[in-house]
Formats: structure tokens, C-alpha cells, sequence
């Protein structure tokens, strides 16, 4: 069954106001900061229980523990440790535990962060693991740790850009925004993910991954002028991404703008470099001849495709209906006994199915481009876990 | 018709002394006889012998594709897309230089021209009082077509075979409890089927999950019910008219019985080939509907609007086909659901006419049936495309 979608329009995002915030809310608790001493975490279980009590302190004591971990490179352990710490502590609805785990981690990371302004990035990208690992896991009843954990990577990154003020941030920022657009697209919650790549094009108008994302958005909820604006975005960025030719076509059908949809069609399926929606280019280029009740260019189209992709199943049929309607029934028939009699034909997601869903491979180069940054900034984490520097990120930004 | 031929070969090199102990049974467990086979092929081979199996070599045509030197026995083979009869042979040699053959032969796709085309079957229900255990004549009903009456030259309850497919939605929206109380309703479909009647189990999500050939066997058919994991999105037209085109090279009571819990997503065809293919055709079809009315959606493919008409189209090739959709809110409901259909085939009357009046050139030709008596309801195919 297809999910329920609503019909809405982007807000203006409001995390600029929430980055104030945090340099406010994290100087107060910083003056809470205790020393460090052992931890629990020896073996990469915390031992925590949840909806433990657990003190500011301990909490700040874990927490800089578990960045340790992940600064040395334990990719593994340190975000499953931040998934045990915050679920922990977080108590579903109790927006109270909430805004402690937040007070408590602000103060490690502005302790932190008054060394080195570009720790942010690793720390954002630990939250944004530990938010990724959640939605694998389904973590049921953990809504509050999960939003929590997410506006934790969302508003470093936005943090990161704001302070530092240079493009290059920006460019980590907006790619770490889009990933998490990908991942709430994932788990189907479309309008936090539009809002995710929306701040994630005002930082970088020209983020394909983004642009293509809050197009797809627009197009799954019939808001087919959006989606054409954006979508010319990617192209201009872009203009070879076959994915983002392949949506304006279907979305130019849509305003019944046919001749330019038709020609965006045959551009992909004249290209020698097939994609995973040249298949769906044939498809929809005979389904046009086919509405204009031109079944002889349908079924030319077809048997081109056929050449091209002989095992596909889709193709195949979409054939023999044409063949059926021009009174063909034989080969038709032919046609449909093929794929009743070929396995290939029932192993792989069709790219029909692809269309309408996220494929994680569309955030691939936002996630590499995320982890080589993340990766690089370790050493500078690390070092200033072990300094004591004593100086307010504000005061950095001077 | 099975046209299998298993050998069991001894080489001219054997000596007779060490036939008895030296003998190599082999056995093509797939692709299956009695059916087409097209592009690549998993050939596999059962052997059984008293000494170790050097290889398996895999012939088509007598040409050979490939070889195996470890159980389980199992060769790749491209059987080329041409609809024509092929030999597979298989013969398996031990480290002695004994050998053992199995033969298996496929057959092409039968595109029969039907003797009996414009010979219309009409399987009417009719009910009384809400039973439909009634015991009409053929004097108690009349055809009309295009308001032409007809003669009635078959008549007939409960005597044609049934040949069903059972087109099964297992996308991935589908739970487990739902995916086991479809099994358990599919299950109870083929247990009342009867000897000479056959059914052809299919899932489908995006794509075909899993696909019997038609058969009569229960328990083959069952099978294919088990540990299924459900997976993909929703492409009802596809599979649809994939199912209406199957049952053309079928003969006798043709149906399908598909089961979705949401309307169609990814097909690439529009619902109104399914209408044209179910005008066009004679099978029935059946929509066993989990979740209730349609409610309007929008997804990549399709607005509100087209996804709505959609639905409108796939509801009227359900309705003009003699079947109907049978809405049911909860997964228990399933057993009853496929168990009421299959009566309602039972007690349906088969009648079969020439058209007086056909001349072949497409055009819709409504049917109207009467019968005779009061407060009899009656439903069957509204008519059909003059092809």
C-alpha cells in the first residue's frame, strides 16, 4: 500500500535561531564541566539502563569518553555508545531528560570546541552515524533520543558553518544536512527532510544531491512547478545527471509540456552510457506514443529498448500489451510465456520501484565527502580532548 | 504432457562384471518438462551413484553449455529466446570412466488457434433470498447480446474445469501476520479445488516474487506459499494482465483471484490495458481487497487525479469481468474471503453461445442476462470486445 502522503508547503527553517541558542545554553552548562575520570565504558557497553538517572556530571564524563573513542577511530563502538548514553538518559516524552542530555553534551562540545572550531565536524558527523544506526535498528520508542540525536548533527553542522564563515564549511555543513535529508526520506518523513535539503541548498545552491532531493519531494506530492524549478537547478549544476532528466521529463508531462518532456526522453536513450533510468526513459517514451495512439512507434521503441535490456521484465510486457492492442496476440502471448518461464525476471527491484523510493546510493557522495572530512579533523578532536582550553567558542569566532 | 525420457546409459567401455556395482543414476530436477524455457536457465542435476562423480556436463541440442564437478549439480544455460522445443541432456561420469544420462525435453509456448473462438462462455451468479444454491434450467435463461437474443448451445453448473491464478500482493507493506493469513486463505482456495482443476500461484510486489506454472498439484502449488518474505512495491496492472494473458493459453473456467492491500504504484502499464485485456478476454477476475475503500494518494508516478482514475479503471475491469471486489478490513477475514469466492465459481451457471451478430471488429457487445422468476439477482460479465 502506498504511504499516505499530505499536501504542505516548506516553512522557513528555524535552526539559525536554534544555533543561538546553543551558544547560550552552552556556556551556562559548561560551568558544570567535571573533571575526567573512569568510565563504564571500557568494553564498549556503557552498562547503562534506561530511564537511569543519571547526573550532568556522569553524563558529560561518558560523553567526552565516547568522542575520545571516536576521535582514536573507533567507528564501531563510539556510535553505538552515544546511541546507549542518549536512549539512556532520554526518556520517551520527557522532554525534561532531553534538554539535561542536551545541556550536558553542549558543555563537553563548547569545552571542546573553544580549542578547535573544526572538532564540530567530527562531532556532528558521530551524531549523524548514531542517527543513521537508530533508523537501521528501528528504534522503536525512541523517538525523543532519535530527534534528539538528528538536531544534535543538524545544528553542529549549521554551528560549524556560522562560525567559521568560510566556503569550505559550508560545503561540509550542507553535505552533512543532505545526508540527513537522505535518511529522513528513508524512513519516509518527508517534511523534515525537505527542510533538511532546503537549508542544505541555501548553503550550497548547487548540491545536486539536495536539489534532486527537495525535487523528489515536491514531485511525490503533485507540487509539480516546485519540482520543475528545482530540477532545472540540478540540470544547471549538473547537466548530463540522468536522473534529474528523467524527472523533469516526467514532471513536464505533467504540465502536458510534451515536446520538451519527449526530447529530454530521447537524450537518455541515445546516450551510450546507460543508467538505471534509461530502462525508464524507454518506457515512458513509448508510453507517450502509445497515449497519442501511435502503437507502431511504441512497439519500435520497445523492441530498441529490448536490444538494450533483453532481461527486462517490465519492457517485456509493457510490449506485449502493445502488440496485444495492435491485434498481435501470438507474439504477445510469446512474449508473456518468456517471462512466466525466466527466473531473471523475479530477483531484482525494478527501476520503476527505484523511482519511488529513496536509493541510499543518491547520498553516497554527501556520506564519502562527510566521513573523508570527518576522518581528517580526528587528530584536531583528540588534541583537544586532551587540552583544558578555556576559552568560549564566541570568543574563538573574534 | 510430460515428454521426459530418463536414460540410464552404460558405456561401451564397461565390462559387464562391473555394471552392477558401477551404475550412475541421474536425474534433471530443473527446468521442469512440460514447460517453455527461454533465455538463462539453472539446469539442475540429481546424481546418484556407488563411486566418486568426476563432472556433470549439461548438453542442449547436443550442444554442450557447461560442466560441474561439485554437488549440488548446477549449470547455467542460455537457451536463447526462440519459442521452440529444446533438449536438455545431462550425463555424469565418475573418476572410473562410468557414465549415467538423463534426458529432459521442454516444449515450445502452444499458441493454438481456438476452434471455439467466437464461442462465448458466460458464468453467471445468481442469487435468491441470498442463497445461491438454486436449481435453475437452461429454459430459465435468456441471452441477450447488443439485445439480440441468443441460443444457448452449453449449459452447465459446476462441470468445466477451473483453471485459477492466484495473483498474491506480498509488497513490502505487507506483515507478517498479513503474509500468514494470506497463506492460510490461498491454501484453503487450492484444498477445495478439485482433481481436474488447476491454478497457478504467483507473487508480486514491484516484480514477480515467486511463480508457479499451472498445475493441479496441491502441494507444489501450497509451497510456494511458504517462507515468504515480502519485499517491493505495488505493480497490480503489470501482473494483472501478465496473470489475463496466461490464463488465453488456458481453456475451461478461467479466473483470477488477486489479492492486494493498496492500489497499484509501479506498473508501467495504465490500468486501462488491464480494462482492454479483460474486455478483450473471458477470464473473471476477483479482487480481494485488504485496508478497506481506496483513498486518494500521490507517489512519484502519479497525482491524485491519475491515481484515482487508476483505480476507477482497475474497478471497472473487475466489475465488467463477472467478478467483484470483495473489501475486507482485517487479515482474518482472508480464509473466509478466498473460500466465498471459490464457492460462488462452484455455483455459477456456464452458459455458452455463438453470437449472432458478431463481425469481429472490436466493438463492445453488452450482455444482459435473464432469468426467469422473481427477486433473482444476477451477476455476470457485462460484455465483452468483438475481437
Amino acid at each position: 500500500m502506498p504511504a499516505r502522503t499530505e499536501r504542505y508547503h516548506l516553512r522557513e527553517p528555524l535552526t539559525w535561531l536554534a544555533a543561538a541558542v546553543w551558544l547560550w545554553a552552552g556556556q551556562v552548562a559548561w560551568a558544570q564541566t567535571p573533571g575526567s575520570s573512569a568510565s563504564a565504558a571500557e568494553n564498549g557497553s556503557l552498562g547503562l539502563k534506561a530511564g537511569e538517572d543519571i547526573p550532568s556530571e556522569r553524563i558529560q564524563e561518558i560523553y567526552r569518553r565516547i568522542l575520545k573513542d571516536w576521535s582514536a577511530g573507533e567507528t564501531e563502538r563510539a556510535p553505538n555508545e552515544l546511541i546507549e548514553l542518549e536512549t539512556s538518559v532520554v526518556v520517551e516524552g520527557d522532554l525534561g531528560t532531553r534538554k539535561t542530555l542536551l545541556k550536558a553534551e553542549q558543555a563537553v562540545i563548547h569545552q571542546v570546541g573553544a580549542a578547535d572550531l573544526e572538532v564540530l565536524v567530527p562531532i556532528a558527523v558521530l551524531h549523524h552515524e548514531a542517527y543513521r544506526r537508530m533508523l537501521d535498528r528501528g528504534a522503536r520508542g525512541q523517538a525523543t533520543a532519535m530527534s534528539h540525536t538528528r538536531s544534535m548533527a543538524r545544528d553542529l553542522a549549521i554551528l560549524y558553518r556560522e562560525q567559521s564563515g568560510s566556503e569550505g564549511a559550508a560545503l561540509v555543513s550542507s553535505r552533512l544536512l543532505t545526508s540527513l535529508g537522505g535518511l529522513l526520506l528513508q524512513s519516509a518523513q518527508q517534511l523534515p527532510a525537505a527542510e533538511m535539503f532546503q537549508q542544505a541548498v541555501e548553503l550550497d545552491g548547487r548540491n545536486v544531491a539536495a536539489l534532486l532531493g527537495l525535487a523528489t519531494i515536491y514531485e511525490k506530492n503533485a507540487q509539480v512547478e516546485s519540482a520543475v524549478k528545482y530540477l532545472r537547478r540540478v540540470l544547471e549544476a549538473d547537466p548530463e545527471n540522468a536522473e534529474g532528466r528523467f524527472r523533469l521529463a516526467m514532471n513536464l508531462k505533467r504540465q502536458d509540456q510534451m515536446a520538451e518532456a519527449r526530447k529530454l526522453l530521447d537524450g537518455l536513450t541515445a546516450s551510450t552510457d546507460p543508467s538505471w533510468v534509461t530502462p525508464l526513459a524507454y518506457q515512458e517514451l513509448a508510453r507517450l506514443a502509445s497515449d497519442q495512439e501511435k502503437p507502431d512507434e511504441a512497439e519500435k521503441v520497445l523492441r530498441q529498448a529490448l536490444e538494450r535490456f533483453p532481461d527486462d521484465a517490465r519492457l517485456t510486457i509493457q510490449l506485449a500489451a502493445v502488440l496485444d492492442r495492435k491485434g498481435e496476440g501470438r507474439e504477445a502471448t510469446a512474449l508473456i510465456a518468456r517471462i512466466l518461464a525466466s527466473p531473471s525476471s523475479r530477483e531484482a527491484s525494478s527501476a520503476r520501484y527505484l523511482y519511488n523510493t529513496v536509493r541510499p546510493e543518491a547520498f553516497a557522495e554527501a556520506r564519502s565527502f562527510l566521513a573523508e572530512n570527518s576522518r581528517s579533523r580526528l587528530p584536531v578532536l583528540a588534541q583537544a580532548l586532551t587540552s583544558q582550553a578555556d576559552v568560549a567558542i564566541t570568543e574563538v569566532g573574534r | 504432457m510430460s515428454r521426459r525420457a530418463p536414460l540410464l546409459a552404460l558405456t561401451l567401455g564397461l565390462l559387464l562384471a562391473a555394471a552392477a556395482s558401477a551404475q550412475v543414476a541421474v536425474s534433471i530436477l530443473s527446468p521442469a518438462a512440460d514447460q517453455p524455457v527461454f533465455g538463462a536457465v539453472d539446469v539442475k542435476v540429481g546424481v546418484q551413484a556407488r563411486e566418486p562423480i568426476d563432472r556433470v556436463e549439461v548438453f542442449l541440442n547436443g550442444k554442450l553449455m557447461g560442466s560441474s564437478k561439485m554437488p549440488p549439480y548446477r549449470i547455467r544455460v542460455d537457451a536463447g529466446e526462440d519459442n521452440m522445443r529444446r533438449e536438455f541432456r545431462a550425463v555424469a561420469y565418475t573418476r572410473s570412466g562410468v557414465t549415467g544420462a538423463d534426458v529432459l525435453v521442454t516444449n515450445p509456448v502452444q499458441i493454438m488457434d481456438e476452434l471455439d473462438l467466437k464461442l462465448r462462455a458466460i458464468f453467471v451468479s445468481v442469487t435468491s433470498d441470498g442463497s445461491r444454491n438454486l436449481s435453475l434450467a437452461q429454459e430459465d435463461f435468456q441471452v441477450l447480446d447488443n439485445g439480440a437474443p441468443q441460443e444457448i448451445v452449453t449449459f452447465g453448473r459446476d462441470e468445466l474445469p477451473l483453471t485459477a491464478v492466484l495473483l498474491l500482493d506480498t509488497s513490502e507493506s505487507m506483515r507478517e501476520k498479513e503474509i500468514e493469513a494470506v497463506r492460510q486463505g490461498a491454501k484453503a482456495f487450492l484444498d477445495g479445488m478439485k482433481p481436474a482443476d488447476e491454478a497457478m500461484v504467483a507473487l508480486f510486489s514491484d516484480r514477480l516474487l515467486r511463480l508457479t506454472p499451472f498445475t493441479s498439484d496441491k502441494t507444489a502449488l501450497a509451497s510456494t506459499l511458504s517462507g515468504v518474505k515480502s519485499a517491493g512495491g505495488t505493480a497490480v496492472n503489470d501482473f494483472l494482465y501478465l496473470s489475463l494473458k496466461a490464463l488465453e493459453m488456458r481453456q475451461g473456467q478461467r479466473v483470477v483471484v488477486l489479492f492486494s492491500d493498496g492500489s497499484d504504484v509501479h506498473s508501467v502499464l495504465p490500468a486501462a490495458d488491464v480494462l482492454w485485456k479483460a474486455r478483450a478476454g473471458q477470464a473473471m477476475i476477483y479482487w480481494i481487497q485488504l485496508g478497506g475503500k481506496h483513498q486518494s494518494f500521490t507517489s512519484s508516478w502519479r497525482d491524485y487525479t491519475a491515481n484515482d482514475r487508476e483505480y476507477d479503471d482497475l474497478e471497472k475491469a473487475v466489475r465488467e469481468s463477472g467478478g467483484r471486489i470483495l473489501p475486507i478490513e482485517r487479515a482474518g477475514e482472508l480464509t473466509f474471503a478466498f473460500n466465498n469466492i471459490l464457492q460462488e465459481l462452484r455455483q455459477q451457471y456456464a452458459l455458452g453461445y455463438y453470437p449472432n451478430n458478431a463481425k469481429g471488429d472490436g466493438k463492445w457487445h453488452k450482455i444482459d442476462i435473464r432469468v426467469k422468476g422473481f427477486g433473482e439477482k444476477v451477476r455476470h460479465r457485462e460484455g465483452y470486445a468483438d475481437y
